[in-house]
């Protein structure tokens, strides 16, 4: 479950090609103009490995992040059907992170270093991670709709230039497809279901559409860099087109449901085809991003905790004559 | 001690300020390539790495992580260490003339000679 | 039909309560991998645990959901070992291994159950179970062969769990009509064939089991009588289905 890869508008885009051997570049860059995969121990340009290696372990974050919301419910979780499903959910979300972890470690930063960054804060996860799952409803919204952003993101991500990160995307783009179909029925049932389960969803929900809004990141300043990413296929779709298509598949599934979305201003233009609505709160996102959001620090917290209370674990088995090699693929 | 929404979390007791020693290198342990076999006659298939102490442990670890949906009826893991490669950069070691076609089976064409020989003794 | 019913609310029991305790490792594992694997074992178990609640229903007890999340700790059948919080990893792995034979035994003699119904369900559940049991016995020998510090968790793990372990085979007031009946051989024939097969690989494994002369069975489960852990757990996992138990969720 993850947003888009955050690009940082001040950088300067001249240096991102500098000093690269140019004949390499060329080569490198038709190979990806004509729709080959790069793989790990090709040549590739220090701000494409340096890109890709923030974004898969973002994205590797994320999912071991995101494991902590829906886990506040995995022991509460209503009857056996739910029970289940939802530990199989959480459970694929550490698939996840296994996967993305695995495809990063191809570019050549060890899995250590990459949790090392995690839990002292150095290394960004998807925003809406730090908000707080307060009830099953919210384990719900959370299912259907944060997955449904991850899977058009992911989806978009899978046609991308790196072959080990594109195949990883395509195992979790399949697995995201129970999820996405797990949360709907979840949210379906609750909307359909006894008023009390109908008031504990819209609430749900109001709380939730904020961090949705915030989920893809704000409108991508159209800069040479972004521009050489795009056509490196790192970057696959601007934010706000994600935003859009994502406004566009399920705004109406939810008003199917006579649930309310909490923006007046929501509506599609059917002149220009797009969403209209309430420019999100950017500014909360970046102070949210940047460590200051109801549960950064309770899930950075737990996070160390897991790591430490695992520690004697790997160390017990960790063999001396044990030598590290990148993975293949 | 949080206090957390997540009642597992809130029994762990844990400080939000609590500070750890940073993870040592093979922390998480060495790789494994993953090869997993979906139907007997099937060639086994690469399908990714699991972290792991030991051989016994790759192939728990691989079969719950590449193989908890569908069907499976095998799995291999080899140490990423001791496998060798060929490098993308030798990849036109593959390449060779078109010139070959004694070795293709379209190269064989003989129903122009059994059609000749039937017309000739009919 | 009592002594079947109390066979299978046991069992169910036991995969329910122990299930649900392993469940909440998810996210928080030692490492990334063991951390799916024991994620799997856990809802194998709450899934086999659905199951026996279905055989339960079919005999004319209430559905498996209003069953296994309305009930109070005095009506639950399971062993102590079950409810107990998880401690450390050694703790987990070690009632998941003493567990988990013990469990793959049970079923392996209900595969030849003059209960039909049941002997399909341990059929059913066999490669399951293997795995599980591969599993434990992988990383007890691994953990208790390793550093000091892991063997003595490790052992400490055995020795604080061992009498609750041997819980498990708490007898029941219906053990001779089960035997007579063919429906299962009985819990003195299981937990000496359970003793037999983990004795060789906790010795493997460098590990003690407490010397015979002070073992005490911790039983009181199997007829409702548990610890002050199970009451919270139960609180807590039919927390949202108690909102309305009437309702779909």
């Amino acid at each position: 479950m993850y947003g888009n890869a955050y690009i940082d508008p001040n950088e300067k885009p001249k240096s991102i090609i500098d000093g690269e051997d140019p004949i390499k570049l060329a080569e490198f860059e038709a190979r990806i103009a004509r729709g080959e995969k790069i793989e790990p121990k090709d040549w590739m340009p220090r701000e494409y490995r340096k890109q890709l290696i923030r974004m898969i372990e973002q994205h590797a974050h994320s999912e071991i992040i995101g494991a902590l919301p829906e886990g506040t419910w995995i022991t509460r979780a209503p009857g056996f059907k739910r029970k289940l499903a939802l530990m199989a959910k959480v459970q694929d979300e550490v698939g996840h992170a296994q996967l993305l972890y695995s495809a990063a470690e191809t570019l050549g930063k060890s899995r250590e270093a990459m949790i090392n960054d995690l839990i002292t804060g150095k290394s960004k996860y998807s925003n809406v991670f730090n908000y707080p799952a307060f009830t099953w409803a919210d384990a719900c919204i959370i299912a259907w709709l944060i997955d449904a952003g991850a899977i058009i993101n992911q989806v978009a991500n899978a046609k991308g230039s790196y072959g080990p990160y594109c195949r990883a995307l395509d195992r979790i783009c399949t697995e995201e497809s129970f999820h996405l179909k797990y949360g709907h029925d979840n949210v379906v049932t609750l909307a359909t279901g006894t008023p009390t389960q109908r008031k504990m969803v819209q609430e749900a929900l109001n709380r939730w559409w904020p961090p949705i809004m915030h989920f893809f990141g704000p409108s991508d300043k159209i800069s040479n860099h972004t521009e050489i990413l795009m056509r490196w296929k790192v970057k696959m779709a601007t934010n706000d087109d994600m935003r859009q298509q994502f406004l566009n598949m399920y705004v109406p599934k939810i008003w199917d449901l006579g649930l309310t979305v909490p923006d007046a201003n929501l509506k599609k233009n059917e002149e220009t085809g797009k969403w209209e609505y309430t420019e999100p709160d950017w500014d909360e996102f970046k102070r949210v991003i940047n460590g200051d959001g109801p549960c950064n620090a309770e899930r950075l917290a737990v996070r160390r905790m897991a790591e430490e209370r695992g520690r004697w674990v790997r160390e017990a088995l960790h063999t001396p004559k044990s030598t590290y090699v990148v993975p293949l693929a | 001690m949080i206090k957390s929404l997540d009642p597992r979390v809130t029994r762990e007791q844990i400080d939000i300020d609590n500070q750890i020693a940073p993870l040592k290198d093979l922390d998480q342990w060495e790789t494994y390539e993953v090869f997993h076999q979906k139907k007997r006659g099937d060639q086994h298939m690469h399908v990714g790495i699991v972290h792991a102490p030991n051989a016994e442990m790759a192939l728990l670890f691989g079969k719950e992580q590449f193989g908890r949906r569908g069907v499976s009826v095998n799995i291999w893991v080899v140490r990423t260490a001791d496998v060798f490669t060929s490098d993308y950069d030798d990849s036109d070691i593959f390449e060779t003339v078109p010139e070959k076609q004694y070795r293709e089976a379209a190269g064989y064409k003989v129903m122009e000679k059994i059609n000749k020989y039937k017309k000739q003794n009919k | 039909m009592n002594h079947i019913k109390e066979l299978l609310y046991k069992m169910a029991d036991d995969l329910l309560i122990l299930g649900h305790r392993n469940s909440e490792w998810t996210g928080l594992g030692p490492i990334l991998e063991e951390d799916i694997a024991f994620s799997s074992m856990a809802q194998d178990k709450i899934g086999q645990s659905q199951t026996l609640f279905q055989l339960l229903h079919d005999l004319g007890e209430q559905e498996p959901d209003t069953v296994a999340f309305t009930r109070n700790a005095n009506q639950f059948h399971n062993a102590i070992i079950t409810e107990l919080p998880n401690m450390d990893y050694a703790f987990s792995i070690m009632r998941h291994f003493l567990y988990d034979t013990a469990d793959q035994l049970r079923f392996d003699m209900l595969a030849n159950s003059s209960y039909e119904p049941l002997a399909k369900v341990a059929r059913k559940v066999k490669g399951e179970l293997k795995y599980h049991v591969f599993h434990a016995n992988t990383w007890v020998k691994k953990l208790g062969n390793a550093t000091e510090e892991s063997h003595a968790r490790m052992q400490t793990a055995l020795n604080e769990i061992w009498d609750d372990a041997l819980g498990l085979f708490e007898e029941s007031t219906f053990e001779e009509q089960l035997i007579k009946e063919g429906v299962f051989v009985g819990e003195v024939e299981l937990k000496n064939r359970w003793l037999a097969i983990i004795s060789p690989i906790l010795s493997d494994s460098m590990l003690t089991i407490p010397h015979e002369s002070t073992w005490k069975p911790n039983i009181g489960g199997r007829v409702g009588k548990h610890t002050e852990h199970l009451q919270p757990l139960l609180d807590e996992m039919s927390e949202v289905f108690k909102i309305d138990p009437t309702a779909e969720w």
